[in-house]
């Protein structure tokens, strides 16, 4: 066959719309495509639709007997309105707060401090490091089934460890006490989330290139100044993705107050997250505990795009 | 130039465990010279540098700077400024503040740094881009900050690690005709590492050459390039480099003679003991190309290369003689060349030691 007529064969072949599809796929744009539409096919039917059917939820009269449809009752704000006039609502979001701030503040001083003794490179440091990452995988039912035990009143280490020091002399009760419940989550959750901190700082801490700490100790920086003027300015974009994750994993967090506190006494450690659950599943409320996981969304949403902004701008080279 | 030294070593030495990365190291510099440590890749230059810098230790030995002994002295109050290979800069501050970081540690009150950075930028250039970022400017930019961040510091010595090797051949050029007049013009003191020996041989008022973390010889750099102690200097000072011809010390009727092999024989005008194994070193610029008949070597051409001013021949035998001619040359491959040296370009090396006769 010569090359006009491989050309016609060629052009023969463009004319049929399978042999084109085909071809598409083989070397064309078609397999770009199909790379993208399989993963967002699957998030739009995991993700999407569950979270719109959440949100329009929010927003209609559901009770066992309408649970099984999807057209029910429109009630505007109704639910909106009905959720934030209970009394035990602004507590709830309170704690939250002290949740959320306190677990990510914990998480990531003590997950920084780790980073920075880990770029020290002593004998072991790798696996030591490496155990850390044990309390990351650990399932957080587990963990607080630990944390119960360290935790417990009468017999907890933690407790033990407190009066041996003197920092306390009657024993807590963590657990049962309305003024440590909430705590005892964040203690469980701060040593829960402490390692994810300490790999992606110790994994920007790696980027910051050497020779600039020994260009800034030639320009007579010493430590702290080093740390201010170098570390921490080159951090940012870390420091940024890592607040903005630890406030995602923190607000998802569900298994440590089902393990621990149950969101008790009397809503004393309860947050949005659980609370959203009880009404669902506890209450079978399940407008009010879709409108409370709307707002979380929403809040999840600005978290969302911080971090992803943060990313965006690299301050590198 | 006064006769002060500005930094004094004496019997330096740098184990990193096991390897011996710097042996015994003797130095003076004077206050007011260019000095540049030279030599390949692992001689221990870097290193010597470091440690000066404060930013390696050393094991032994005494490292002064201005008369102070600074062994175990931090880098920060050293009083010395380094331009770093890679520059490193502080990407995340600008031009301006990258040249007032250590004024500012300091304390210095900002009207009074800015205007020091201002005077800086003048002077390397930079007036233009002081409010830029790094990674905003070109290589050869990023070259000037890094300088104008240690000029600005007013420093007892300025420290240079290879600060041309990431710039463009005719920056590079141009860069080492501005260094050297920077120097001139504030008096400093420098030591500038390099591997590439016509950076050293260029600027610099004295050359160190380093091998295997030893001196191997120091001086002006036409002393090294006429009188170089070994075959190793002999080999690195010079380009395109110095050729190596095994060879017997003999006697003919007039006098001294050099026989190479191919039967060829060169007149040697110093007295040597007949019948002692040399290596003979020949500078390719020193040979000159004659009439085969009255030339004291017959080589065969292999290759040759023109690059229009220059000519560069190299002869099809092993060890491989190159020969560079001005303009352009006849020959080409398969003819055969006649050379010739006077004796005084002969530079003569002990089998053994590798030690210039």
């Amino acid at each position: 066959m010569d090359i006009s007529q491989t050309a016609i064969a060629d052009r023969r072949r463009e004319a049929n719309p399978i042999s084109r599809f085909l071809a598409s796929m083989r070397d064309g744009r078609g397999f770009d495509i199909l790379l993208v539409a399989v993963p967002l096919a699957f998030l739009i039917a995991l993700s999407g639709l569950p979270l719109v059917y959440n949100v329009v939820m929010s927003f209609q009269q559901v009770d066992m007997f309408s649970l099984g449809t999807f057209w029910r009752p429109w009630v505007g704000f109704d639910n909106y309105v009905a959720v934030f006039s209970q009394p035990e609502t602004w507590p709830i979001l309170r704690n939250t707060v002290v949740f959320v701030v306190a677990s990510i503040a914990g998480q990531f001083l003590i997950g920084f401090a780790l980073a920075l003794f880990f770029t020290m490179d002593f004998p072991g440091a790798g696996y030591i490091r490496g155990l850390f990452l044990v309390s990351w995988v650990m399932p957080g039912l587990v963990v607080g089934a630990i944390f119960n035990w360290i935790l417990a009143g009468d017999f907890g280490v933690l407790n033990y460890v407190l009066k041996s020091i003197g920092l306390i002399s009657e024993n807590i009760f963590w657990r049962s006490d309305i003024a440590f419940s909430l705590w005892a989550v964040i203690i469980a959750n701060v040593w829960l989330g402490t390692a994810f901190n300490m790999i992606l700082l110790a994994v920007g801490l790696a980027s910051i290139p050497k020779d600039l700490y020994e260009a800034a100790a030639l320009d007579g920086a010493n430590a702290w100044q080093r740390f201010w003027t170098i570390t921490l300015p080159m951090m940012r974009a870390t420091i940024g993705a890592v607040v903005s994750l630890g406030l995602i994993f923190t607000l998802q967090q569900f298994d440590l107050f089902a393990s621990i506190t149950s969101g008790g006494p009397n809503n004393s450690s309860n947050v949005a997250q659980y609370w959203a659950w009880e009404l669902s599943f506890r209450q079978y409320d399940f407008a009010r505990g879709a409108t409370i996981s709307t707002v979380m969304i929403l809040v999840v949403m600005i978290a969302a795009t911080i971090y992803v902004r943060s990313t965006r701008h690299e301050v590198r080279g | 130039m006064s006769n002060e030294a500005q930094i004094e070593l004496v019997g330096v030495d740098k184990h990193y465990g096991q390897f011996h990365a710097l042996k015994d190291i003797s130095l003076t510099i004077e206050k007011g010279a260019f000095v540049a440590l030279v030599g390949p890749s692992g001689c221990g230059k870097s290193t010597l540098l470091r440690s000066l810098a404060g930013l390696e230790s050393i094991t032994g030995g005494t490292m002064k700077i201005a008369g102070e002994v600074m062994n175990g002295v931090p880098p920060r109050k050293r009083d010395v400024a380094m331009v770093f290979q890679s520059y490193a800069l502080y990407p995340h501050m600008r031009v301006a503040e990258n040249l007032t970081y250590s004024l500012r540690l300091k304390g210095t009150p900002k009207d009074q740094a800015l205007k020091a950075a201002e005077d800086v930028a003048r002077t390397t250039g930079l007036s233009q881009l002081l409010g830029r970022f790094p990674r905003q400017l070109s290589g050869g930019q990023r070259q000037r900050v890094a300088m104008g961040r240690a000029i600005i510091r007013h420093p007892k010595a300025f420290l240079f690690d290879e600060p041309l090797s990431n710039l463009d051949a005719a920056l590079r050029v141009h860069m080492r005709k501005e260094i050297r007049a920077l120097h001139d013009r504030l008096g400093a003191t420098s030591v500038y590492v390099t591997h590439d020996q016509v950076e050293a041989m260029t600027m610099a008022d004295h050359v160190v050459v380093m091998r295997d973390g030893v001196i191997e010889q120091q001086g002006r750099p036409l002393d090294l390039y006429d009188k170089p102690a070994s075959r190793f200097v002999a080999g690195f000072i010079g380009s395109p480099a110095m050729n190596f011809v095994p060879a017997t010390v003999s006697e003919d009727g007039q006098g001294i003679v050099l026989d190479l092999p191919g039967a060829s024989r060169l007149s040697l005008g110093r007295s040597l003991e007949p019948g002692r194994n040399v290596s003979a070193g020949l500078r390719p610029e020193h040979l000159t190309v004659t009439q085969t008949q009255e030339a004291a070597l017959r080589l065969p051409v292999g290759v040759v290369e023109s690059t229009g001013s220059v000519t560069y021949i190299s002869s099809d035998t092993d060890p491989e003689i190159t020969v560079v001619v001005h303009g352009r040359s006849p020959l080409s491959a398969g003819d055969t060349m006649g050379l010739s040296i006077a004796p005084e370009n002969i530079h003569l090396f002990d089998v053994e030691s590798d030690r210039a006769i």
